[in-house]
């Protein structure tokens, strides 16, 4: 994947006169991708034994998690931003890992966000999977794990949605990564927590329209890359 | 010989009574109908020979031992000797293949079946031969590398007793195998069924099809009035039953 997006960003100059410096798209694009995909990645390994849990068990308080899971979905990311702010800062619980203006508060900050979407789709794809093939799975001799995975594998193509609508959610996200990482660039340019998203914004804030127009593109493409890819795991992981 | 045995189970739904003192058994090589109207629980007492359903009252208990006062692990292994077939095909979407090993799956090592997943998908120790048995004895070899989704529903519930059949159990439970199918495919099914037995697994056929327990059962046991009625060799219950209640609904004069 990163060959033809190499090979792209340094084709740029000859289409749009850009006032980067050498390194500078591609630092962005990296730490964009950094941030999302760890971030989706940790979001995946929370959310789905978590719709697991909640679609297989009855407890108490289910409905209610239920409804600060869907919640969560419309949490406004400006306020995430500020929580993980108020966390990570020098009074915050959090305030000794010294992670303010950082890929990792960033990281942090777009867990909070993804997490929601994609417990919510995965559990609707979950719950949505007919009992039946439960049954099935455990007259034929299959354990509790058995069962689950019975069930994640009829249920992947949602969650595989799960997923990409999470990560669509954090690579396309800006407040909360302005509050948390700052918009930061090293000294020589080279971008050491901006992303695509808070470069545009800032881009389109000098009046670069075309510079920015220019990054809006390439955050559309890595996203409709991101997606094939997923797709694809998605249809050849489960057979 | 290995017996499959409910004594006096009870079952509540909530605060409705399904069935009480009910008692039946079934011991390996030989065919049990159990034959009442929609609803009667039969259902009910098939999941509880599964164990997957425990008894509110009574004892289920299998090759002697009684299946719900030992531990999980210990049950699992005595759920893995017993069968079912539902009344839906409920097939995974897979291969016809990956459907009819997946008993034969759960019951290797992690690591086993991980070694297999890298490798082929049906591969050699002696899967690919049980898979192609079973699905001989259903007469769909053809079908072993289509996918699930391409069958229809008649060969769908032929590949769900192959599956169920690919482990050789010893005892096979059949809820309503046949009532959603045409009677070339209710043959093929009633055909696989005597072909279990003949392999000396038990078999416990749910039907309100009286004539297709006239066919093929070695025993019937007649489930009206929350329990069971009358068992019985099939000849017995036909022709001369014990119970009036069990005359009146073969004559098709209980009406429910």
């Amino acid at each position: 994947m990163t060959v033809p997006l190499e090979s792209v960003v340094q084709l740029l100059p000859a289409v749009v006169d850009l006032p980067f410096r050498e390194g500078y798209v591609w630092s962005i694009i990296s730490v964009s991708l950094y941030v999302s995909l760890i971030a989706v990645t940790l979001s995946t390994l929370f959310s789905i034994p978590v719709a697991i849990v909640m679609g297989f068990a009855e407890f108490p308080g289910k409905q209610f998690v239920k409804s600060v899971i869907n919640t969560g979905m419309g949490f406004p990311s400006v306020v995430v931003g500020l929580l993980v702010l108020f966390a990570v800062s020098n009074q915050g619980p959090l305030g000794s890992l010294d992670l303010i203006f950082t890929k990792e508060a960033m990281i942090m900050s777009q867990f909070v966000l993804a997490t929601p979407p994609i417990t919510a789709i995965s559990l609707a794809a979950i719950t949505g999977v007919s009992e039946n093939v439960r049954d099935a799975a455990r007259v034929l001799g299959g354990t509790r794990l058995d069962m689950a995975l019975v069930v994640i594998k009829e249920a992947r193509y949602g969650i595989v949605t799960a997923i990409l609508a999470g990560f669509g959610r954090a690579v396309s996200e800006v407040g909360s990564v302005l509050i948390v990482g700052g918009n930061i660039t090293s000294a020589d340019g080279i971008s050491k927590t901006r992303t695509l998203t808070t470069a545009i914004q800032l881009e389109a804030r000098q009046g670069q329209y075309e510079t920015a127009m220019v990054l809006g593109v390439i955050l559309v493409v890595l996203v409709l890359l991101v997606n094939a890819i997923v797709v694809r795991l998605g249809d050849q992981g489960v057979q | 010989m290995i017996v499959l045995r409910a004594t006096d189970v009870a079952h509540a739904y909530q605060s409705d009574r399904v069935f009480r003192d009910l008692s039946i058994d079934v011991e390996t090589g030989e065919i049990v109908a159990v034959i009442g109207p929609s609803g009667v629980g039969k259902t009910t007492l098939l999941r509880m020979l599964s164990l997957a359903l425990e008894p509110d009252g009574g004892a289920v208990e299998f090759d002697g031992t009684d299946v719900w006062s030992v531990d999980d692990s210990e049950r699992l292994s005595l759920r893995r000797h017993i069968g079912m077939v539902f009344q839906e095909a409920s097939l995974f979407d897979a291969s016809v293949a990956r459907n009819v090993e997946y008993g034969l799956r759960v019951r290797r090592s992690w690591s086993d079946r991980l070694r297999s997943e890298l490798h082929s998908i049906v591969s050699s120790n002696g899967t690919a031969d049980a898979v192609r048995e079973s699905l001989e004895i259903v007469g769909l070899t053809e079908k072993t590398d289509q996918h699930a989704d391409s069958l229809s529903g008649g060969e769908a519930q032929r590949v769900s007793f192959a599956r169920a059949l690919a482990y050789n159990p010893d005892i096979l439970l059949l809820d309503e195998p046949t009532s959603d199918l045409d009677p070339r495919n209710t043959a093929v099914i009633e055909d696989a069924m005597s072909e279990a037995r003949d392999r000396g697994i038990g078999v416990v056929v749910a039907t309100h099809d009286m004539h297709q327990a006239e066919r093929v059962a070695d025993r019937v046991a007649v489930l009206l009035d929350d329990s069971i009625v009358e068992i019985g060799p099939t000849e017995a219950i036909f022709e001369s039953p014990s119970d009036d209640r069990t005359r009146k609904f073969i004559a098709g004069e209980l009406i429910y």
